[in-house]
């Protein structure tokens, strides 16, 4: 039945390109390029954030009013860091855009089935990526120190007690303490970039069983995404709430979708179940991989045996090691000569590494020496289906 | 590997389509890029299509050239592979990847006196069944309107798997990698050093 | 050159003229310290930047 339904959700993401590729050439299909669209978006966001953390104070009394100084806003009318109000903008904008694209990313992935066999690393890290860009989204609201902030932090304890055992200490790690103290805003602010830091560790890990990936859209969306995020940004000025007052909380919260719609859960749920299906959600993502069964009944073709080395005729020639797209395939110095007389003279031997493989056969059509075949699409099997259509 | 020589077509010269019989296809269908559903009879020919065959592999990228050869030389008057398309290959960079050798493939054949229009590739989506069937009735039509290969020259038989003997080599007369294929014979020890300079030179 | 390079080109040279405008735009923004306007400016044009480079393509001045 799952099967059934990712069977429906496929057509409809390829009936999407269709359409997309009728006005766009596909190699400008923006839907080619969402993991190089969201990296686009992680370096704009790097970027302002430096030229924002240059000048943010994580203090009560001052955060508020250091980024009205940033923005030009209020006493800073005039004083104000030139163009800081637009740099805001586009670090708030293309935060919403990176979400955009990454839940692109996600949802295209899933419904091509790009995470099988050893696909699911790029998956796993993906969904880390993920989680960890909404968490990081968060803490850049509460920087902000106004009204929104307060109640996010608010929501955020209260969320965090009903964590049995361990809530308590979570909230203090992530607060500085049980309610608002003077560790808050320099630990948030800690929690903000230290995990934008680390994004690209995860990144890496994104990436190391990928051979060229894609880490950056064509010219044409690279232009148009700055574009509409600076038209966004000039157009819709990123301001702050009024400022946070603990004396007078405020109870009503400007969501912005991308990454508050948890807490507008809390409006209907309790913090308890608000938990409980997060964390449902996740375990689910990050199982989504294994779901679907990988037995030869249910793969057919596309579970064509592990590709396999022939010793005798390998000539260390390395087409294979740079064709292969995940980084299956090494080349370790040669044990012993083999055995046709290109092979003799061999320095290096291709081996393929099983764990990485995962049987598309891309190697085979590398290697110019017959010294690569898929266990079940042999050559000869190959050759004697052409044979047989010959003769038809 | 057998060495066939191509039957010519029945009708000689480029007028073969009009009359004649149809090319023979082989075409190679990557199993994540268009459906074969409903297209496709139980002996592996196309119902719209009869002349053509369709083998179903795991990924465009898996073809080697030498098999779209080894089809052209087995009676196959054109070959294709169908792979995913352009950006969107399952597997990555397979359909960029044969796209390439494909090009280098059909430059070869050119130099070898084949007609390089023969082999192509094409680059169809899971849902667009009807646009790849129309890529395949032109393809068969072009195919037909080639001119007719010329004849396989006549090749000596024991050319075939007669691999270049070491001891011609050791003898320091034949030239490096003077090996066997192309219409030079191979050089036992027996066949004379001047057999051995000859085709040492010719190569 | 593909038959359809005519109405491409056209839409080129107005996108081109848009830019232009844009520029002015920018410097006005400048100078007269509307910095939001001259970024809404920029924004504009760089997506009519972008929407040349779609056009050149599918016109087929440029291109595989």
């Amino acid at each position: 039945m799952y099967k059934r339904l990712l069977q429906r959700l496929l057509g409809w993401t390829l009936s999407l390109d269709d359409r997309i590729n009728r006005v766009y050439p596909q190699d400008f299909n923006p839907l080619y390029y969402t993991g190089g669209l969201s990296n686009l978006f992680l370096t704009i966001l790097v970027l302002s954030g430096i030229f924002l953390f240059l000048y943010y104070v994580p203090s009560f009394n001052e955060a508020y009013t250091s980024l009205q100084y940033i923005s030009g806003v209020g006493p800073f009318a005039v004083t104000g860091v030139p163009y800081g109000q637009i740099i805001r903008g586009i670090h708030r904008y293309s935060a919403d855009g990176f979400i955009i694209v990454i839940l692109l990313h996600f949802f295209r992935n899933w419904f091509t089935e790009r995470f099988r066999f050893s696909r699911d690393e790029p998956w796993i890290s993906g969904m880390m990526l993920l989680l960890f860009a909404g968490f990081i989204g968060v803490t850049g609201y509460v920087l902000v120190w106004d009204q929104r902030s307060a109640l996010l932090v608010t929501m955020t304890g209260r969320t965090l007690e009903t964590i049995p055992v361990v809530g308590g200490a979570l909230q203090s790690a992530l607060f500085g303490g049980p309610g608002l103290t003077n560790l808050l805003l320099p630990r948030v602010l800690y929690l903000h970039v230290g995990p934008a830091t680390f994004l690209y560790v995860l990144l890496w890990w994104h990436y190391v069983r990928i051979r060229h990936p894609k880490v950056w859209p064509p010219a044409v969306w690279t232009l148009f995404s700055l574009g509409a995020i600076l038209l966004c940004a000039s157009l819709i000025p990123a301001v702050s709430q009024p400022p946070a007052s603990p004396l007078a909380p405020s109870s009503r919260l400007a969501v912005d979708w991308f990454f508050l719609f948890p807490y507008l859960g809390l409006k209907y749920l309790t913090p308890a179940w608000l938990v409980l299906i997060a964390t449902v959600i996740v375990v689910y993502g990050l199982y989504i991989p294994y779901q679907l069964p990988e037995t030869r009944a249910e793969m057919g073709i596309r579970d064509s045996g592990v590709a396999q080395v022939i010793d005798a005729n390998c000539t260390g020639c390395e087409l294979c090691y740079y064709d292969c797209p995940y980084d299956a395939i090494i080349m370790a110095p040669s044990p012993h000569p083999g055995v046709t007389r290109a092979a003799q003279a061999r320095k290096l031997l291709a081996i393929v590494l099983e764990s990485r493989c995962v049987e598309c056969g891309i190697c085979i059509g590398a290697c110019p020496f017959e010294a690569l075949e898929l266990p079940r699409f042999l050559e000869k099997d190959i050759q004697a289906e052409v044979l047989e259509a010959c003769r038809t | 590997m057998p060495d066939v020589n191509t039957p010519p077509p029945a009708a000689a010269g480029p007028g073969a389509a009009a009359g004649g019989r149809r090319p023979r296809i082989i075409g190679f269908l990557c199993d994540w890029a268009v459906s074969a559903e409903g297209i496709v009879g139980d002996d592996g020919t196309m119902r719209d299509l009869p002349n053509v065959s369709l083998i179903k592999v795991p990924c465009s990228g898996f073809m080697r050239p030498a098999w779209l050869e080894f089809a052209l030389r087995n009676g196959a008057d054109g070959v294709f592979v169908c792979g995913c398309p352009l950006g969107d290959c399952f597997n990555r960079l397979g359909n960029n990847l044969i796209r390439d050798r494909v090009v280098q493939m059909r430059r070869r054949l050119e130099r070898q006196k084949v007609q390089p229009d023969r082999v192509t590739t094409i680059f169809y989506g899971l849902h667009d069944q009807a646009e790849f069937v129309r890529a395949v009735r032109e393809f068969s039509e072009h195919v037909a309107a080639l001119p007719a290969p010329a004849p396989a020259r006549p090749r000596p038989p024991a050319a075939a798997g007669t691999p270049a003997k070491p001891a011609a080599a050791g003898e320091g007369q034949a030239a490096p990698g003077a090996a066997a294929g192309s219409g030079v014979p191979p050089a036992p020890g027996a066949a004379a050093g001047g057999g051995a300079k000859g085709s040492g030179g010719s190569s | 050159m593909p038959d359809d390079s005519g109405p491409y080109g056209m839409w080129i040279a107005l996108l081109a003229v848009v830019g232009f405008v844009c520029v002015i735009g920018m410097i006005w923004g400048e100078l007269t310290n509307h910095r939001l306007w001259g970024g809404a400016f920029t924004g504009i044009l760089l997506l009519a930047y972008s929407f040349i480079l779609l056009f050149l393509r599918k016109g087929g001045f440029t291109g595989v």
